[in-house]
């Protein structure tokens, strides 16, 4: 006999989910933290059956990887299926046709869009002056805005269209803003490029030789893309490491 | 005392940046202001931590990807830094914890590697709802001990090269933090890549730019 969810359930499994990636590992990526973060909910379905529990569990401990905030979307379907009832195997394939646009959909909007352009919003703030606490709190602020929103609206999406979530994604159009979000990003990171070459705290002061080496190292990272970051920051080490050492030799 | 203090901090945000919550209080602008403000000099935080916030602006936890860890590397920057004065300072730290960034980036691996053995199997003997609760527990306190131990043998390695080098750094403040920028200027041009490159984002770009520039004089 299952169980409705209850509001202190969904609650539960809201708050597990911010820990879900608390034991992430190469075998089954997210698949111990979905099943941790689901157990609240699957108590309360199976209440008086142990044994659908543990057999639930076993189930969702299986692999799993999306998203770390958008996959509050596949546990509030996951819970919505157990708790109608849907059969293990429906339930099993549902997760595995999420979690590659879950995963693809985070990565674009969070983590290639909304981290980076409130990260350069807070610099940007830096540069023109404001004082630094407060471009620290800017960026808390902001970002967990919709940090904490998109958790909450994946939790209750999925919690309300269960299988159909595929639907309700495709109408929330996430993407589409992610794709809108990106111009204002980049306007954004021109202001600061502007602040940091003209600001106090800046490359004012510097002589012109720093500006165009700057010049050249975003040309670089430009044209090469990710793979220019790591030989550029092991340049960076070792030019620190030799003007130090020339200036205890001189 | 302080190293307990820095270690303890380290070990805290290291856990938001994957483990817990993911607050992004483990950036490096927001772990600089806290580190510095710990220790009482917050503008010194600050400054390092706006400059490896720069550098780390493309580095981001994504799913099986080996990146640098940016919190406890900003807290080991902050925590060497502090008993230090002169223009050498600032660019020593960062280069500091941009080595700490790739040592803890690698320690995060290692934890990944050992959760595969402690999250139970499915179908195997362990996989009890109680069993899995304490895998998990079990994994997120063996990240903030790894956190704790990374911070901790950074700021004693980090404070010790300060101490060799800082006194003869040879540049003047205006040229440190020129040379400073230079590196973060790669990831910049890293991010604008990533949002659709010159050639579509070029005209959002140059009106930032040109904003920015007449903001700065003005502001």
């Amino acid at each position: 006999m299952r169980r409705a969810l209850s509001r202190m359930a969904v609650a539960s499994t809201f708050a597990r989910s911010f820990l879900i990636q608390g034991s992430w590992n190469y075998h089954t990526m997210l698949g111990g933290g979905f099943a941790f973060a689901m157990l609240p909910g699957l108590r309360r379905i199976f209440g008086s059956e142990p044994e659908n529990v543990d057999a639930s569990v076993e189930r969702h401990l299986e692999h799993f990887n999306a998203h770390p905030y958008l996959s509050s979307v596949a546990l509030g379907a996951a819970l919505r299926l157990e708790a109608d009832g849907t059969d293990p195997e429906t339930v099993r394939r549902f997760k595995l046709a999420v979690r590659g646009p879950l995963g693809s959909l985070g990565d674009t909007l969070v983590w290639a869009t909304w981290l980076p352009g409130v990260a350069v919003l807070a610099l940007t703030l830096f540069w023109l002056g404001a004082p630094a606490w407060v471009a620290a709190l800017v960026f808390l602020v902001v970002y967990n805005v919709g940090h904490i929103g998109l958790r909450a609206w994946g939790l209750r999406a999925g919690l309300k269209a269960g299988r159909d979530v595929g639907r309700l994604l495709g109408s929330a159009n996430l993407m589409g803003l992610a794709r809108r979000l990106q111009p204002v990003v980049a306007l954004l990171l021109g202001l600061l490029i502007g602040a940091v070459l003209n600001a106090e705290r800046g490359l004012v002061d510097a002589r012109a030789l720093w500006a165009v080496l700057a010049t050249a190292g975003f040309l670089a990272g430009l044209f090469g893309g990710h793979r220019t970051w790591r030989p550029a920051a092991a340049a960076m080490v070792a030019a620190i490491a030799v003007i130090a050492c020339w200036g205890m030799i001189t | 005392m302080e190293i307990v203090r820095l270690s303890a901090l380290g070990g805290l945000l290291g856990l938001d940046a994957t483990g817990v919550g993911q607050f992004m209080v483990s950036r490096p602008l927001v772990a600089g202001t806290l580190t510095g403000w710990m220790l009482g000099d917050p503008s010194l935080g600050i400054t390092i931590g706006v400059v490896l916030e720069l550098y780390l602006l493309v580095s981001f936890p994504t799913g099986g990807a080996r990146f640098p860890e940016g919190a406890t590397a900003t807290v080991v920057a902050v925590g060497c830094a502090m008993p230090y004065g002169g223009a050498g300072v600032v660019p020593l730290a960062v280069a500091v914890g941009l080595i700490w960034g790739q040592i803890g980036g690698a320690t995060i691996t290692m934890q990944r590697h050992l959760n595969s053995r402690l999250v139970p199997e499915p179908g195997g003997t362990r996989s009890r709802p109680r069993a899995v609760a304490t895998a998990h527990i079990a994994a997120i306190t063996i990240d903030f001990l790894r956190a704790v131990a990374v911070t901790f043998t950074g700021v004693v390695a980090g404070r010790a090269v300060l101490g060799i080098l800082v006194e003869d750094w040879p540049l003047s403040i205006p040229e440190s933090t020129g040379l400073l920028l230079v590196g973060g200027a790669v990831s910049v041009g890293i991010l604008l890549r990533d949002l659709g490159g010159f050639r579509r984002r070029g005209v959002w770009f140059a009106t930032g730019l040109a904003l920015g520039v007449v903001g700065a004089r003005f502001l």
